[in-house]
């Protein structure tokens, strides 16, 4: 399978690259050159042009997207409902350029359409990289922060806990990177767990392997529908800390997409 | 270090103050005092370094507004206070120390001495030179290859350092090498990864010879005391921005790079929107110099009280392109222009 992975960094890349591999139980190839943004809302302003560039110019199967949550509204299954999308909220936000972009393209490469699969990293990447390792980190215990007006930990804090410094440099970034992506490899469940907006991403590239010819599990690629998100996986072994993902967030008024 | 400089009447600088951190990143436009300031940092090492005036100030006419500059330092110097003033005329040439001791002066001058400025030249960079490295690398870069060949026969370990980092800064390259040349000159180069070729400097980019000026400066065992860099993201891809900030981190922040050694203050300016996005994290790090017709201020980004609200917006590059915060060019106003030249009849 080939491709894209769109992030803020190398280290970024090199991670999601593990973690990417480790949902798919596979080797991918990857577009080259790697793809950056400069953080949000320039990951979804860059978004469009990058699928078009994709879908015409590549074969790559599909594009792989994360960005941070920050302070932004946590996704959770009530943005899931037919014709919603949250508007500060990030995955509702890139799904929508996703659905508007693609929707305009004729098929090319042979297929219809490349895929998406994306992730938000609540509230930063450096969450993930803590997960199993710190019971006190958790896309929940974020979301219980935010309805409390506490938030349980910053971005800085959560980077100072991966890299313990306030500046590492790009080659310590991706060491740790990929040292914390690498204890995932062989099972994914825990970090889908803790963390519902990954699981969304899992689910997402589990979707395309689906789709993929003679998976059996699709037939057809083309006008393959748009994966459901925001699974709930069922807890792995020896799960510490958050309780099942809540609709926490969706309280705030939802708009017609 | 430096704490901070007070201005008074020094170029477009006519009373604004600056604190400074060990990384300042200075954005601006042309004209508002960026390089006003570290034209202040030289005049402080070159008049720290002559005999202490024991005269007193002369009293100018207070009709003339006569550049000054006040120096405050961090601790363990924070009893000196160095003002910097005229005799006569409109030059700072006067130094004056207010210190608790005489001593503490002394330890200062020692370090404000290797207080350097740097504005590198890819084509004096590239040239064979001599072997002279009195005073580390030249402020254009001229004596880099000196700078790496005599690290290379003194201290093998530290150029093995050194080359892994060139080798991970450029992957292209698998090496870095210098040489003599026929005629007895220096010659700095990279070995190709493909065939192992060696490319002479001549033959390198610009913005390769200005990455291996930085990394012999962030790998200098003795850097300077205080590096100020003129335009630090010219000839830099906007992908290597991180890995530059990277090497002049390890100057100024160098027990986070497990050294021991202290820490290099560094003051860059930069145009480049690119190059302030790498301080999201770290907006303490940024300072503002805003221009208003003749006269430039300075103001730390991290003192906006809104600044958290506007981290969440989007990059601060793009912020400071808009003009939010200030910094930007002024601009004419040709509709304000017009109406005035042609009032709305009643
Ligand atoms: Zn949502």
């Amino acid at each position: 399978m080939k491709l894209a992975i769109l992030s803020e960094s190398p280290a970024d890349e090199a991670a999601l690259r593990v973690l990417v591999e480790a949902v798919l139980r596979g080797p991918v190839r990857l577009v080259r050159p790697g793809l950056r943004a400069r953080g949000w809302p320039n990951v979804s302003q860059v978004m469009p042009a990058i699928l078009r560039h994709l879908h015409f110019n590549t074969d790559a199967d599909g594009l792989v997207v994360v960005v941070d949550a920050d302070d932004s509204v946590v996704h959770t299954p009530h943005h899931d409902r037919p014709d919603y999308f949250h508007p500060q909220c990030r995955m509702c936000k890139l799904r929508a350029v996703y659905r508007q972009t693609m929707k305009k393209l004729p098929p090319a490469h042979g297929r219809e359409r490349a895929l998406r699969a994306i992730g938000i990293a609540v509230p930063a990447i450096e969450a993930w990289y803590l997960c199993g390792r710190d019971p006190t980190v958790s896309e929940q215990a974020w979301i219980e922060g935010q309805q409390k007006g506490v938030p349980p930990y910053t971005r800085a804090e959560l980077k100072k806990r991966v890299y313990d410094t306030e500046r590492p440099s790009l080659e310590h970034e991706t060491r740790r990177a990929m040292q914390e992506a690498l204890r995932h490899r062989h099972d994914c469940r825990r970090l889908e767990y803790d963390f519902p907006s990954f699981a969304a991403l899992a689910q997402d590239l589990r979707g395309w392997k689906a789709a993929q010819p003679g998976s059996g599990a699709a037939a057809s690629r083309a006008g393959r529908p748009e994966p459901a998100s925001s699974p709930v996986p069922a807890p792995p072994p020896a799960c510490v800390g958050a309780a099942a993902p809540s609709a926490a967030n969706g309280d705030l008024p939802p708009v017609k997409a | 270090m430096i704490a901070s400089i007070h201005f008074r009447h020094f170029k477009a600088l006519r009373a604004t103050s600056l604190h400074l951190t060990a990384f300042n990143l200075v954005i601006g436009p042309n004209g508002s005092g960026k390089s006003s300031l570290i034209q202040a940092i030289q005049r402080l090492r070159f008049l720290s370094q002559q005999p202490l005036d024991t005269e007193l100030q002369p009293s100018l006419s207070p009709e003339l507004q006569h550049p000054e500059l006040v120096f405050r330092f961090p601790p363990p110097n924070e009893g000196i206070e160095v003002k910097l003033s005229c005799r006569a005329g409109m030059v700072c040439d006067h130094l004056h120390v207010s210190a608790i001791s005489s001593d503490n002066w002394e330890v200062l001058k020692q370090s404000l001495v290797t207080s350097r400025v740097y504005m590198f030249d890819h084509y004096a960079m590239a040239a064979p030179c001599t072997g002279a490295v009195e005073e580390g690398l030249a402020a254009n870069g001229g004596n880099l290859a000196a700078v790496y060949h005599v690290i290379k026969r003194f201290d093998p370990g530290a150029f093995a350092d050194l080359q892994a980092e060139v080798v991970r800064l450029l992957p292209e390259f698998s090496g870095l090498d210098v040489r003599e040349n026929s005629e007895g000159l220096l010659e700095l180069g990279l070995i190709l990864r493909e065939d192992r070729e060696f490319i002479p400097a001549e033959g390198l980019s610009q913005g390769v010879l200005y990455m291996l000026g930085y990394v012999a400066l962030a790998f200098d065992p003795r850097p300077p005391s205080v590096v100020c860099i003129e335009d630090l993201d010219r000839g830099i891809h906007p992908r290597k921005l991180r890995e530059l900030c990277d090497l002049l981190y390890r100057l100024s922040y160098p027990e986070q790079y497990g050294l021991h050694r202290p820490p290099t203050q560094v003051i860059a300016t930069t145009h480049s929107p690119y190059l302030l996005d790498q301080f999201r994290d770290h907006p303490e790090e940024v300072v503002i110099a805003e221009k208003q017709g003749r006269a430039a201020t300075f103001s730390r980004l991290v003192d906006r009280p809104d600044l958290k609200e506007l981290l969440q917006e989007g990059s601060l590059g793009d912020m400071w392109y808009s003009g939010i915060l200030g910094g930007v060019p002024e601009e004419s106003d040709p509709a304000a222009e017009a109406v005035t030249k042609n009032p709305l009849q009643p």
